[in-house]
């Protein structure tokens, strides 16, 4: 693989008050892979998503994707990128119905310019329609389907993650950043998930960085692996080897770990 | 941005380019955005008054921009020292056109109004700091103090420090009453910020009217001395005004002394701090809140007292005062009530100085002006710290 | 002091009007509240601002079509679109350094802004004639209102009340705009809009530009303010600086969460029903003064917004899935 990394960052730092919570954080994600983000809670992994996609402005530290620079950009021109982010926390859009939150996500929409909603009523309806069906087919990958009239709101937990996944994936990404994507999915959705996931990377060529606990799926799903401790990356390579790099079974057991690697 | 690299209807909108344009801004060095801000400040202040008419005039008016542009520096990270410096210059150029005179006497003529700011800011930004709620009725707690107190010192024709006790203790108990009876309940429901204002809205249409259904729109007054007036240094003050200013500041240290001493006080900020952390950390929450609406309440009442001692009663009275008290409020940082009390003196003088410059009746749209550019500058306050989400 | 029943027909009396012109004249008001409270819905039903400065946008566009007409001299109907887009500007010079504030601040900073135009109307004497007014800014509407009144009584409707075209024109002006508003609202743009309201940072995330939406919604409802300043001058023949007191605003809001939140039409509904029962309030034979009768129907209206948001944040006709209040 001599191919340009899709997304690199250098020296990504940033500090709440007194709290250091990014340190100098410097990763690559090679194109085409799909690359576990993983660290001790209160590592600085969620905090380092909020800073590449423009959520907070890093203090110090560069980040590019697929050779544009990121970093200072406001979040909604960071998406359009290419480059989409769900949250640790789901954003369902409570009182919007799920087929509505599926939609919204679609790029390319003429109709959501006032200026064509006005004045070219019609140039936007057949986008919808092809909106509408992408919607309803990803819906189908995560089971959604008979719940597209409800009220996200009254989604549970596990399908509010997995509509933002599905969200997400209407926006078209070509590199995806997943905060603890299975936390709180059953497994046999988990595992469909996944299998999505391959399958995109392997149609599509999406990229993806996610954040995960489960060890197991990090060793069996990933192809590469990252691991953040204190702000900083300490280690990064294969799944395998990075299992038995000291210094990230140190920072396992040295922080307030999560379970730690089993 | 390169271009092409957005879809159709994603072009930049000017709202984009000026909000990109502010960023940038926001990036330049301190001294460049600082001298910007000093420089739009004295310019509005010279034109607004006019223009030097003297060498001389120039030059101490260039040495002022200067030197308070050289004092901001070392200020950076210091918002509250900023502050006292912006006002420093605005002081400076104001006693450069109008003499110390002019300016001291205005200043003092403020101070009252300041007092009756800040006793009301005091209240409203611990009930807003703790219970999150944006009680738009406070300024109609003032009016119910004045009216309280104008039926034990005119209609019953009692002087009027039984008023005055008796419309701290009413306003006191009505704060209690309606935490019981509606806030209270409202907080148990996980009631939202929209939600509780417009409560706090209708609340204040029922004091109000209530008032005005009782004693009517017609103007009323307390039994005081409108005449006399105390002298000292070339200065006249009203006597009226002085006791207020007084009996103001000496309540308010002790406010301060109560916030900064007691465990109750301690209590209280540490609520307006951070509500569900004092609530696992073990403190007897709903007991600090009742206290909290005493305290509110009570000095409302006691502003409301002093403001229709120093005008007259109408049933709008506290409602007029209300948004200078939510700029105290904001200006000190909204749950700091060191922050508040500071603010609404500064306010009510700083307002009292713009007459010097605008018309009287335009003073209070200055305040108003202050707030909205504080806002949007550092809208956690003055006195308030930074805080992220 | 200011009269707070200034903003109602109170200046008729009772006994000069049959009961058709007095309740001609309330139903204008419940149009011209339809129309503000529209622009309330735009922004706290469908976008989560909370813009507490409508009667400013009012104030605005009032003023701007009665300085533009009866003191510069410009033609009636061309003053129209342009106070609007002075109303827009105003939207936008308010919107883009307040937007980025949180709910709370927005709030304050918009009522703030309200008060500073009232203020800067009373007491900027040479541009507005401070608290005595501007007049003679409505001959051309008088004569278009002279057509229609013909046309009526062509009709057949002799005894046609002097109001009765502003009622039809105001109404038109509601029913239109309440369609429209729907119909935009179904577009993909209100999707976005929506989406804002629920989770600005979701709407980023998703490549959203959250706060030109919002700029977008704050300029419409401005704009939307501005005509209903225009029907109230109209209506009152002046335009005074006690008609924009924050107290107008508190109003549209009660008629907003009356009528229910995130839907347009309700705010009509809304509307209909607050002015019938203040107004109807009249016919009580209550044996205390005109003051008391006044004082009391807005611990009326106190109450209802007090009761609504304990038991009925929604609204009476808002959907509890959409409640936008609360939680
Ligand atoms: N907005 C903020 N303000 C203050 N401190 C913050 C903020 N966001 C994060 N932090 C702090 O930064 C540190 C890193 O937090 P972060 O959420 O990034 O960790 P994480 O690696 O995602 O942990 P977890 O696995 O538990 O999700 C923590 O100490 C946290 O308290
Ligand atoms: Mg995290």
């Amino acid at each position: 693989m001599t191919e340009a990394p899709i997304f690199e960052a250098e020296g990504i730092e940033k500090s709440f008050g007194g709290i250091r919570a990014v340190n100098g954080a410097t990763m690559d994600v090679k194109r085409g892979s799909i690359t576990a983000l993983i660290g001790p809670n209160g590592a600085g992994k969620t905090t380092f998503f909020n800073l590449i996609t423009g959520f907070y402005r890093p203090d110090r530290g560069r980040a590019r994707f697929d050779g544009r620079e990121v970093q200072g950009r406001p979040p909604y021109v960071i998406a359009r990128f290419g480059m989409v982010r769900t949250f640790q926390i789901t954003k369902a859009l409570a009182a919007m119905p799920v087929i509505d939150n599926m939609m919204l996500a679609a790029p390319d929409q003429p109709g959501e310019s006032l200026r064509n909603v006005l004045f070219r009523p019609l140039a936007w309806r057949k986008r919808e329609q092809e909106v509408h069906e992408q919607a309803i087919e990803l819906l189908d990958v995560f089971n959604l389907t008979r719940l597209a009239d409800h009220y996200a709101g009254t989604l549970s937990g596990g399908q509010r993650k997995l509509l933002e996944l599905a969200r997400a994936l209407m926006a078209q990404p070509r590199f995806l950043l997943l905060d603890e994507p299975m936390a709180g999915i059953n497994p046999t959705l988990g595992r469909r998930l996944l299998d999505h996931m391959q399958r995109l990377r392997a149609e599509d060529g999406v990229t993806f960085l996610f954040i995960e606990h489960d060890m197991e799926v990090v060793m069996n799903h990933s192809d590469r692996v990252i691991v953040m401790a204190e702000g900083r990356v300490i280690a990064e390579g294969e799944p395998q080897a990075v299992r038995s790099d000291r210094a990230v079974i140190d920072a396992y057991l040295g922080g307030a770990g999560h379970g730690g690697i089993e | 941005m390169e271009a092409g690299t957005l879809g159709p209807g994603q072009e930049r909108t000017m709202g984009e380019r000026f909000a990109h344009a502010l960023n940038r801004f926001s990036e330049a060095p301190y001294v460049v955005k600082a001298g910007i801000g000093i420089f739009l400040l004295d310019l509005v202040l010279v034109l607004a008054d006019r223009r030097p008419d003297s060498v001389g005039e120039w030059v101490l008016l260039l040495a002022i921009f200067a030197a308070t542009v050289a004092a901001m520096v070392p200020l950076e990270r210091r918002p509250a020292a900023t502050a006292a410096v912006v006002l420093a210059n605005v002081v400076a150029i104001l006693i450069l056109y109008h003499g110390l005179h002019e300016v001291s006497q205005r200043g003092i003529n403020g101070l009252s109004l300041g007092a009756i700011y800040a006793l009301g800011a005091v209240g409203l930004t611990l009930v807003y700091g703790i219970l999150k709620l944006v009680n738009f009725a406070h300024g109609d707690f003032l009016t119910f103090g004045a009216y309280m107190a104008y039926l034990v010192n005119v209609t019953w024709e009692l002087p009027l420090v039984f008023g005055l006790a008796f419309a701290v203790l009413t306003t006191a108990l009505l704060g209690i009453g309606l935490e019981k009876v509606m806030w209270g309940p409202m907080r148990g429901r996980g009631a939202g910020m929209l939600q509780l204002l417009l409560m706090a809205i209708g609340l204040a249409f029922v004091i109000r009217y209530g008032i005005q259904f009782v004693w009517g729109t017609e103007l009323r007054q307390l039994n005081v001395n409108r005449t006399d007036t105390v002298n000292f240094l070339d200065l006249r003050v009203g006597r009226t005004q002085l006791i207020v200013i007084i009996v103001g500041f000496v309540t308010l240290i002790a406010t301060g002394l109560m916030l900064r001493m007691t465990l109750l006080g301690k209590r209280m900020r540490a609520l307006s701090d951070d509500l569900d952390l004092a609530e696992t950390s073990g403190i007897d929450t709903s007991r600090v809140i009742l206290y909290t609406w005493l305290f509110a309440a009570g000095l409302a009442g006691l502003a409301g007292v002093f403001a229709g001692a120093i005008t007259q009663l109408q049933p709008e009275l506290g409602f007029e005062l209300l948004l200078p008290i939510f700029a105290a409020v904001v200006l000190g940082g909204i749950g700091n009530a060191f922050g508040a009390l500071t603010a609404g003196i500064v306010l009510g003088v700083v307002i009292e100085w713009s007459t010097l410059i605008v018309a009287p009746g335009l003073k209070l749209a200055v305040g108003f002006v202050i707030l909205i550019i504080v806002l949007i500058i550092r809208p956690e306050g003055i006195f308030g710290h930074a805080r992220t989400v | 002091m200011t009269d707070p029943l200034a903003i109602f027909p109170l200046g008729l009396t009772f006994e000069a009007f049959t009961d058709i012109d007095f309740w001609t004249s309330v139903g204008i008001f419940a149009g011209i509240y339809t129309i503000f409270a529209l622009g309330l819905q735009l922004n706290v039903g469908f976008t989560g601002i909370q813009n507490f400065g409508q009667a400013g946008f009012m104030a605005i566009g009032a003023y701007s079509m009665a300085i533009l007409t009866a003191e510069e001299g410009m033609n009636f109907w061309l003053s129209l679109p342009i106070s609007i887009l002075i109303t827009i500007a105003f939207g936008l010079i308010v919107g883009l350094p307040s937007l980025r504030l949180r709910a709370d601040y927005f709030a304050i900073a918009t009522i703030a802004f309200a008060e500073a135009i009232r203020l800067i109307a009373l007491n900027a004497r040479d541009l507005t004639n401070g608290a005595q007014g501007i007049f003679g800014f409505d001959d051309s509407w008088d004569s278009i209102s002279e057509s229609i009144e013909d046309f009526i009584i062509d009709l057949g409707w002799t005894d046609v009340p002097g109001l009765f075209p502003l009622f039809l024109v105001t109404w038109g002006i509601a029913v239109l705009m309440m369609f429209s508003l729907t119909r935009v609202q179904g577009t993909p743009w209100g999707r976005v809009l929506r989406a804002v309201r629920e989770d600005e940072d979701a709407a980023r995330a998703l490549g959203k530009n959250a706060f030109s939406y919002k700029l977008q919604s704050l300029a419409i409802a401005a704009s939307i303010g501005a005509v209903a300043g225009w029907l109230l001058a109209i209506q009152l023949a002046f335009v005074v600086p006690d008609e924009f007191q924050p107290i107008v605003t508190f109003i549209g809001y009660v008629v907003l969460v009356l009528g229910g939140l995130a839907n347009y039409w309700g705010v009509a509904v809304g509307a209909i029903i607050l002015w019938t029962v203040l107004e109807g309030l009249r016919f009580l034979e209550l044996p205390i003064s005109e003051t008391k009768i006044a004082a009391l129907r807005f611990i009326i209206v106190g109450l209802v917004l007090i009761g609504l948001m304990a038991f009925r944040p929604q609204g009476v006709f808002g959907k509890r899935e959409e409640m936008v209040l609360g939680d």
